[in-house]
Formats: C-alpha cells, structure tokens, sequence
C-alpha cells in the first residue's frame, strides 16, 4: 500500500512538472530519442529534474549517462530563474543505484581508473557548484555514485520506506569511493560515522541517514506529496537553510572524538584493528582509511585527487575483477529459473518438518522458522529434539545481540518450531528436509517410513553432504519428489545452498528445492549427483593433501598459516577439526570409493580417526586441543602418531617450503574443479568458482579456484601438476580439460576479468 | 445448554512450580506451545477456528489481551478474532463455558477454549507513594521541580508489592486464601492431620498416574528456555519421598500461630497452560470427528469470600438442580485441590443433611464423595495450580480417565478466590 501511493506521489510530481514546462518552457537535453533527465521549473522558481534512465529498470551513473548529466549541468548554469532545484528519480524505489559495474569492469589500467574518477568528480563539484540550492529527494537505493551524488547536493531528504538505503558499499566490489564519496562524506557527517559506512560498506535506511546528519530530514514515503513542498519551502529561505545545516553538527562522544588530533588518531588505530580482523586480504577497506585519514581537514580539491590516485591503485587489480565476478555469478545465479517452473511454488508453502534434531537439523528448522514456516522437528527422543531447539536459540541470540532481531520476534520464532518422537503432524508439511546421520542405510530406512506419513504432494530433500540422492531415491516409492538439498554448516552463516537432482528427480521438484532455497534466503547452485556433490568433492581433497603433507614431514601449523594467509577463513587442519575429524573421514571414504586412487585417503588421516579415535573441536581434541574463546593449540598427541604412521610406511620424512604447500592445496582444487566443468557438475566456471566462495570461505577477492588456474596461467598448472605426479603419483594427474586449455592457450574466463 | 458441547481433544503443558523449569516462559509462551501442538494432534484447519478464548488471571503487561498474542503465536491466521476472559481461579473453565455461550447463541461455530498461567512470572511493582512520585518526576520540568520532587522520596518506598502475594488476597474480606483455608477447616474440624494425610494421599497418586504414563497422555514437552537445551516432559510437584513425618514438620504458613494449613497441604504456585478444542455435538457429527467427549451443563454459584473454599459445593448443588442429575450420577470427580483443608470441608459438606438444609433448602445431604472415586491421579497439591489453567486442566484429565475406565459421567468442579465455586458436568463420548 506504502509502496503503492509513494508511486502516486512521483508519478503526480511528474504531471506537476508537465505543467511547469508549459508556463516557463524547459531546458531538456537529447542524447537519444528519450533522455534520462527531464527537468521542469515552476514560475516560483522552484526546479525539478527527473531521472528517469530509458530501457532500465533502475537508474545509474553510465558513460551516456554521465553525458547528459553534463550537458543537463550547462542548461542549468544558463538558467537565471531557478531558486531551487529538486532531483527526483521516475523509478519506483530507487534513487540512482550506482555506477554501472560493468564500465568498471572494463578498467585495465591506473590511466583509465583515473580518467574515470576525475571525470565523475568534476560533473559533480559541479553539480555542489550551481548557483542554487540542490536537493536529492531520495526515495529508494540511493548507492555508490548514487550516494555520492546526493553527497554533492546541498541537501538531502530521503524517506522512510523500506527500500529506501543510502551508503557507499564500494569497498565489497574491490574499489573505494572515487567520485568524492570519501570527501564529502566525513565532511558532511563527521570522519567516525563515514568510515563506519566506508569501510563496512553497509548502507543505512532513511530514519538511520537522517539521525547521521547525512539526511537533512526524512519523511513518510505516505506523505512524500505534502512533505517535499515543505522542505522546498525551507530551501528557499537562508534562514530555512541555516536551520537545516545547523541540525548536522556532531554531538557527543563522536564530536569529542574527531574535533583534535589525538582523538581522530585513536578513531584510525580502532578502525584499522577493525579492518584486520574483519577484512582480511582486502585491500580496498585499508586503502578507503589511508585515503580519509589522510585527507580528512585538507582542501577539498587535494582529497579529491589523492582520491583518485587511490581509485586507480584498486580498480584494475585481480582483487577487483575477482569481487566484481562474484557480484555477476551471484546475480545471474538468482537469474536462472531452474527448469520448467511456473509460478513459485515455494511462495505457497507454510509448513516443513526436519527429520534429524542434530546441529544441521535444528539449524535448517531455524531458517525455516526464520523465514515464516512453522516446521516440525523429529528425532528419536525428546532429548535428542531439545537440541534442536537449543541450536535455533543461539543462532536467535546471536541476532538479537547484534540488534537484527528483537526479543519478541525471536520468541515468535522459536514458537514457530515444535517438536516430536513420531511422526505426528508430518501430513502439515509442504516440504520435509531429511537431515539424520550419514549413511545410506540409515537414510534409506527413515525416508521409507517417512513417507507412509506425509502427504502425496509434498517434496521430500535430503541434506546429504555426499551420499548419492540417485540410490537414496530407491527407498521412495515416489521418487520422482525427491532432491538433494545440501546446507553448509553453520545454517546460519554460510549463504549456499547445493540443489542435486536425482536420476528420478522431477523437474517441478527440482524447481521447487531451488525456489525453496531463495525464500530461505540462500543462493542455491543446481549440481549433479557424484559423490560430494560439488563443494565437498573440491574441498575434501585439499583437506587430505594437507594430510598427505603432514605425513611426508609437512608442518601442521605451517601448513594451516599458509593456507590462512592466502585468505581461507581457517587452514585445512583447523577446518578439518571444525567439520569433525570423523565426519571428514567418513566423506572422505565415500569420495575414495566414488573416486578411486585419486581420492585415496591419507593414512595419517585414517589412523588420527579410526585408531586414535580424535573427533575434533567438539571434543575439544582434534589436530588442536580446543580451549575456552577459540584458542587452541597444537594436540601433542598427533606428532607421535605422524611418526608411527611414517615409520610404518618407511618414510623418511623432510621439511616442505610455503610455496609448496600453496601450491599443493591450490592445485589440488583447481584439478578436481577442471573435473567437475569436465564431466558438467556444474553449468558454468562462474558458478562453480562462486559456490567455493560461499560453500567454503574461499577468499572471494581470489575469485575461486578457476580464478587462481587462469591468475596462474592454465599452462603453468599443467606444468606444475605434471611435476606433482611425477613426485607424488596419480593424484595430480592433471585434468584432460586443463591439458587441452593449456595446449590451445585457452582461460577459464574472459581476459577482461582477470589481471590484465 | 441447547445441546452438548463437544470437546475434540484437549493437551496440556506440564505444570512446574514456579521458579522452576518453566519460568523462562511467558503465560502466552505456555498457552502457544499447547495451542500448536492441538491443532496439529488434531490435524484441524487453522483457519476454521471462529475464536480463541483464553482463561488468564495474572494477565502478563507485555501482552495486553493475551489471547489474542497466543493465537498469533501458536500460528493461527491474522483473521482470527480472540479474547480473554476471567474468572479468577475457574479462568480456564470460564474460557470453555464462554465457548459454549457464543457457540449456543449462534455466534460461531469452533473455538479454542485455553487456560494459561505463568505464576513465575507475575512481577513486583512499586507502591502507590512511588508511582505517585514517578508521575510528579514527568511532570517536574525545571531542574528545581525535580530536586524538589526527588526530596519528596523516602527509601520505603522503595518496599516492593509483590504481585502474586496481592493477587491472591481477596480485596473485600482482606483475606489471603491461606486463610479462607484456616476459616474452613476450623468450620469442618478438618484437623492438621486430616490435611497432611490428604496432601500425601495426593502425592501418591499423582507420582502412580506419572509412572504408569497417564498423566504423560496429556502432556507436550515442552523446550526450557533461555537456553532451550532441554525439554520438560513431566510434572515436577509430585514428591517421590513425601510422608507423614515430613509434613508434620512443616510450621503452618498463613496462621503461624493457631494454624493448620501449611505449604505442604496447599497447592503450590505453578506455572502451566491446557488447551482444548470445543463445538457442538451435532457440529463434531457434521465433521466426522470423533470427541474425546461432552460438556452437558455447567454452574456457577457465589458465597462469602472468606469461605470461598466450599464454592464447589455451591455450584454443584446448582449444577444438579440444572440437569437433575444426583451426585451418585458421577462416576469421577476432580475437586481442585487448592488446600486439604477446602477439600475436605467440601467433602464434608457434600455428605451433610445439615448443610444442605441449610444452603439448599434439601431434606438431604447432596450426596458423599467416595474417596475411591475423587482426583483419582492426584490433584493441585502434587500437580500445582496454574491459576488460570487448572480448569482447562480438571475437564482434561477427567474426560481421560472416563475414557480409560470406560466411565460415563464426571464432575469437574472448582473453588474460586473471591468466593465463587464452578461446576462442569462432563460425559464420556
């Protein structure tokens, strides 16, 4: 409804404006046959421009576009009896969205970023410039070169809907900031709250941005007709304008922070900590601070250029290309309709139930909670169900500590979740999500009975890590409404979701997983039915080559620090004892039996599991002993046990370089990824580097496994591997994809997105 | 009644002393749970439900109109209307006799009758002499105003009112109920040793129904918050270890001088909710369902606050006069066990030619209860007494048993604080 007469609003402002035209006569600039701004004056003097870009569903800063905003700035300068002048956009929740990436893309060289920085800083110190006060009426995303644009402007009025954000989120594509943003910003709301926004990259909604000061007031969207009147009455007065600049001074402990040195100093120094513990591997957040810390207090036209300069030290790097990828495979990934569906028949559902109360189990029940699905949890006692309940809370706590959840909504949620010992209440549900122990028989005995109990209408999914949903389906008598649907742990973290189709998969059941998945808020991959599907079929072979390592004489904290250095979110040891050291060797004899020699498992890793029988960090033992707040140590027992294996196996053990380590875990990856393109796990490269980025941490700023082959060249890959087999065995047979490619000189992607 | 009504089915939580493992949930948390889990149990459509009544007395301030916050968080349509209503301690049998009203005069067709209480819950709050500062101190605008309102404070002031112990004193006779106790078992001569070996007697029966899972039959687990790591499945007051000797040391707890009544022969305070789903009979006909069984007629009778104790026998000598039934038409009874001293007055008045005479204008006694035949799985003194829904309790636990006996008939009755008495006629299906 809010949405609905907001439309109105701007749509009446535009017949307003057709009025205007009429009596006063308009200055409309023409590039094409329909221009992107169209601007109006009343015979008050009071100016409005519309943005309103052509054949697009949003509005943003292109090469044309920046044209026109050019000449449209000529016009204006011409114009005597403006007073005031309003930029509104014609788009239905969007301001002006950013810049267009894709030009971004393009840039190859520091000249070219340059250019192009300078270029949008001068068309907006224009825009700051023009004789009259501006106002951008900021109703909807209002992001990147959007923001800045407003930052340009005298004044800012956003409202209060939704959709409405404001902030300059550049820093998650690998850039900072180049058209001013990192100048106007801490000038207009002080150094702490920009670099809160800079360098988290995290925008805020109109009553947030009006409590900053970067907002001079926000109104109802509702009233959005009555309301920008009044604020343009206000701008037409010195003493309104005066009111309106006086309410954005600073107060409090943020003013006495940034108004002397010593404080500013301790501002940079916290959030510099901040950035290396968040942003690790990023260049761009630590150079968007370098940039405001050292240009804070100087002259406008100095920070501009030092702005610049620091644009071009970013944008034409790999780390750029690298986000910038992501930012593509995941939008077209949201794109791609899974085969054959109609309508969203995720859209219609409103009840689940969760086979399985252990940790994935009460997770998935909490994202279905989350998500408005009341959802049954089964398990074989009430104990065993109690975790479930106990695993949805502290993900809720989590939230409500961090303010994204409030007391109220959290018990609602929980209240969302019932549990049982049978299958009571399973004829509600709309979809099942099977998630109990690992193993087929098991699996197959509890999708047989559930199905005596649901409706013949429901899906049926399976939370498998590895376990083939071809065979599974067999224990279904209607298998055609079965489908792999794998989460990462934790639920509530890790963004991906892998959809597996089974051989009796319908397509409609395929469908409706994967539209599940994006209600649920997760990115879902569609992947075929190998054993590990996809994620764990890479991952798992990394994590026993670490192995393999470890016992030719590899350091174990070596091996885990170079892995952590090049950006994994832990190394392979720590995430091995993460994951379950039991866990991990169970997938990783089902990928050994799937595979062959290829997938061998590492004795060492078999004899930590089965004969000393370590678990890992929930047990506090694993490669570490786990202590208290995530500090850990190396677990004294696993030297002697290294050794005995060694000894066993007559190897004489020897030291091995950081390069080699990288280059052993890296290119283990980048093989069984040429592998999964080979045999069309995967649809695209682009998906595939995508799902490691958020399926395993994998640092996106490295783009992903197929990323780092073509960084590497596909040639010296081969080079390297065929080096490895000859050391090492069959293994690092490299793949006949990559074999081919580094023959015909071919590359995973296209030579604009990687280093150029 | 035009017809009977038909109750589907019923579930309850389990009732905990307040303090214990359900204090971490708020009455319409309670109410929620048992809410959901019927109308999955009952595999009923959600949006067919006409209203949701609940029975609350120490309704929670964070959720004004409770009923209509449980029914939202027990997942029923935003469409669905609800109320909340209260009869003090007959709240829950108030939830489902306000059911059949509106059910008999046409107004609905199917509704939730719930009874709910978090007596962990009830808060303390600050006396009238603070309140009254607090509202000066809003008042106050210039720094001296406050100062001089703040000069006003005197730190007893401070001395908190503590809800429950309010809630459960009578306004009008300035009576705790402790002490409506005292003032009948000095009536009945129920002595102290006839009260401790009534409260045992409940004792053990209550701990017979939970290990032989009757009780089980009735109750959802329910998750422990804060930090849900465990589920309670059971009601935690029955003492396994109670006898004699142990509730002969307890001192007396509302006459600390000449009294009788302790905590050991009183209910204590509980938290716990019960929900039922109610229609008429030829409504259940209509649909196929098959009810656990039938409320034929109910009463409600008033008497001096001070002896609000015997309201049980009140409302059933009304309840009988209603339907003409006689007492020996009960093959069950459930008497709530607010205090063994009420029960066994009751008792005493039911089977006295005197007292019937006398309240009744009867030539003779309304009938004695066997012993055999009375709270047959234990009662409020081992189970608890969450307030507001123990009466939604009475009626379930009592149409089971009918069931598991293959009984026809029961009486579900009730003392009510501030001198009332319920009486529900219940038949098996």
């Amino acid at each position: 409804m809010a949405e609905h007469m907001a439309g109105n609003a701007i749509r009446t402002a535009e017949a307003d404006s057709v009025e205007g035209r009429h009596d006063v006569g308009t200055g409309v600039v023409r590039r094409n046959d329909k221009p992107a701004f169209t601007l109006s004056v009343d015979g008050e003097g009071v100016g409005k421009v519309v943005f309103d870009l052509p054949g697009e569903k949003v509005n943003k800063f292109s090469a044309s576009v920046i044209l026109e905003l050019g000449d449209l700035l000529d016009a204006l300068a011409k114009r005597a009896d403006i007073k005031v002048l309003a930029f509104v956009s014609g788009k239905p929740d969007v301001f002006i969205a950013g810049a267009d990436i894709r030009e971004l893309q393009n840039i190859t060289i520091a000249a070219d970023a340059v250019a192009k920085a300078r270029a949008g800083q001068l068309l907006f110190q224009r825009v700051h410039d023009l004789p009259f006060p501006t106002i951008a009426v900021i109703d909807g995303a209002c992001l990147g070169g959007g923001c800045e644009f407003a930052l340009a402007c005298s004044f800012r009025l956003a409202t209060d809907a939704e959709k409405t954000s404001i902030g300059l989120p550049e820093v998650t594509l690998g850039i900072l900031p180049g058209w001013g943003g990192t100048q106007r910003l801490p000038r207009l709301v002080g150094p702490k709250q920009a670099l809160d926004m800079i360098l988290a990259g995290k925008p805020l909604n109109g009553p947030k941005a009006f409590k900053a000061g970067l907002a001079d007031a926000c109104v109802a969207r509702a009233f959005l007709d009555i309301e920008l009147p009044r604020f343009i009455a206000r701008c037409l007065t010195s003493e309104g304008r005066d009111a309106l600049r006086a309410n954005r001074k600073p107060h409090g402990t943020s003013k006495m922070l940034e108004g002397n040195p010593f404080g500013r100093m301790l501002l940079y120094r916290g959030a510099r900590k901040l950035l290396r513990k968040k942003s690790r591997g990023m260049p761009a957040p630590f150079k968007a601070l370098e940039v405001v810390r050292q240009t804070y207090g100087g002259g406008i036209e100095a920070g501009l250029q030092r702005e610049a300069e620091a644009f071009s030290e970013l944008a034409p790097t790999s780390e750029c290309k690298c986000l910038i990828d992501c930012f593509f495979a995941s939008e077209a990934l949201k794109k791609i309709e899974a085969p054959k569906s109609g309508s969203d028949p995720a859209k219609a559902m409103t009840s689940a139930a969760v086979l399985g109360a252990g940790v994935m189990g009460g997770g998935i029940a909490w994202l279905f909670a989350d998500r408005d699905l009341a959802v049954r949890v089964k398990d074989i006692s009430w104990d065993a169900v109690a975790k479930a309940f106990h695993t949805a809370n502290e993900y809720n706590r989590a939230l409500v500590k961090i303010r994204k959840l409030k007391e109220g909504d959290a018990s609602v949620r929980m209240q969302r979740i019932s549990g049982t010992v049978d299958f009571n209440g399973f004829r509600h549900a709309d979809v099942i999500v099977e998630a109990v122990v690992e193993d087929m028989g098991v699996k197959k005995k509890v999708l047989a009975e559930l199905e005596n109990h649901v409706r013949d209408e429901a899906f049926i999914a399976s939370n498998t890590s590895s376990l083939s949903i071809g065979e599974m389906g067999r224990a279904l008598r209607h298998p055609e409404r079965f489908v792999g649907m794998h989460f990462f742990n934790p639920v509530n973290r890790m963004p991906l979701v892998e959809v597996i189709p089974g051989a009796a998969s319908s397509p409609e059941a395929v469908a409706a997983i994967v539209a599940l998945s994006r209600r649920l808020g997760k990115t879902a991959v569609v992947v075929k039915d190998c054993p590990g599907f996809l994620v764990n079929r890479i991952l798992l072979p990394y994590m026993n080559e670490a192995a393999w390592m470890l016992q030719e004489g590899g350091d174990l904290e070596l091996i885990d620090k170079v892995m952590y250095r090049f950006g994994m979110p832990m190394g392979p040891f720590t995430l091995t004892d993460e994951v379950g050291i039991d866990v991990g060797a169970k997938v990783a004899k089902i990928l050994a039996m799937g595979y062959g020699e290829r997938m061998n498992v590492a004795p060492v890793l078999e004899h930590i599991s089965h004969d000393l029988k370590l678990l890992g960090a929930k047990a506090k033992r694993g490669f570490y002993l786990h202590q208290d707040k995530g500090r850990r140590v190396p677990n004294p027992e696993i030297s002697p046990a290294v050794k005995s294996v060694r000894d066993k196996l007559g190897v004489t053990p020897r030291a091995l370089t950081p390069e080699e380590i990288l280059d052993r875990c890296m290119l283990t990856m980048v093989n069984e990824s040429a592998r999964c393109l080979e045999e069309k796990v995967i649809a695209k490269p682009a998906f595939l580097d995508l799902a490691m980025v958020m399926g395993t941490g994998f640092p996106p700023q490295r783009g992903g496994p197929l990323h780092y082959a073509d960084q590497l060249g596909v040639k010296t890959v081969v080079d390297r591997l065929r080096r490895l087999q000859d050391r090492h065995g069959m293994r690092f047979k490299p793949s006949e994809l990559l074999v081919g490619m580094a023959a015909r000189g071919d590359r995973f992607f296209s030579p604009a997105s990687v280093d150029g | 009644m035009r017809e009977r009504l038909a109750i589907i089915d019923g579930l309850r939580t389990p009732f905990c002393k307040a303090g214990g493992p359900l204090a971490g949930s708020s009455a319409d948390d309670l109410a929620a749970r048992a809410l959901r889990e019927l109308l999955v149990r009952t595999d009923f459509p959600v949006n067919r439900i006409d209203e949701v009544i609940v029975g609350n007395v120490a309704q929670p301030i964070e959720a004004a109109n409770v009923a209509r916050v449980i029914a939202l968080k027990a997942g029923l349509p935003i469409t669905t209307i609800a109320s909340t209503v209260h009869r003090n301690c007959a709240s829950g049998m108030e939830a489902i006799t306000t059911a059949a009203n509106r059910i008999f005069s046409g107004e609905g067709e199917i509704y939730l009758a719930v009874g709910t209480e978090s007596m962990s819950n009830i808060p303390l709050i600050y006396g009238r002499k603070m309140t009254q500062l607090f509202g000066n101190l809003m008042k106050a605008k210039t720094f001296g105003q406050k100062l001089q309102t703040w000069m006003g404070f005197r730190p007893q002031y401070l001395t908190p009112i503590i809800g429950v112990q309010v809630g459960l004193t009578d306004p009008v006779c300035g009576l705790n109920m402790g002490q409506t106790a005292e003032i009948l078992a000095r009536e009945f001569h129920a002595s102290r040793q006839d009260q401790d070996e009534y409260a045992l007697m409940s004792h053990q029966r209550a701990l017979k129904a939970q290990a032989e899972g009757r009780l089980g039959e009735e109750i959802i687990p329910i998750p422990v918050p804060p930090k849900y790591d465990a589920m309670q499945s059971a009601d935690d007051g029955p003492r396994a270890n109670q006898d004699l000797a142990a509730l002969a040391k307890l001192k007396p707890y509302f006459d600390k001088v000449a009294g009788t009544v302790t905590v050991g022969n009183a209910c204590p305070l509980t938290d716990g909710a019960a929900a039922v789903l109610v229609m008429s009979e030829s409504k259940a006909k209509e649909l196929g369902l098959k009810p656990l069984g039938y409320l034929r007629e109910y009463a409600y009778a008033a008497v001096e606050g001070r002896r609000m104790g015997i309201g049980p026998v009140h409302a059933t000598a009304k309840l009988l006069d209603k339907t003409g039934l006689a007492m020996r038409d009960f093959d069950l009874i459930e008497l709530n066990e607010a205090f063994a001293a009420q029960v066994i007055a009751c008792e005493r008045a039911f089977a006295s030619d005197d007292y019937a005479r006398k309240h009744f204008g009867r030539d003779k006694a309304l009938g004695a209860i066997d012993r055999d035949r009375l709270n047959v799985n234990g009662g409020a003194i081992a189970l608890g007494h969450p307030v507001g829904a123990t009466g939604a309790r009475l009626v379930i636990t009592l149409l089971r048993e009918l069931r598991r006996r293959g009984m026809q008939r029961g009486l579900a009755t009730l003392c009510i604080g501030g001198g009332q008495g319920a009486a529900l006629a219940i038949e098996a299906a």
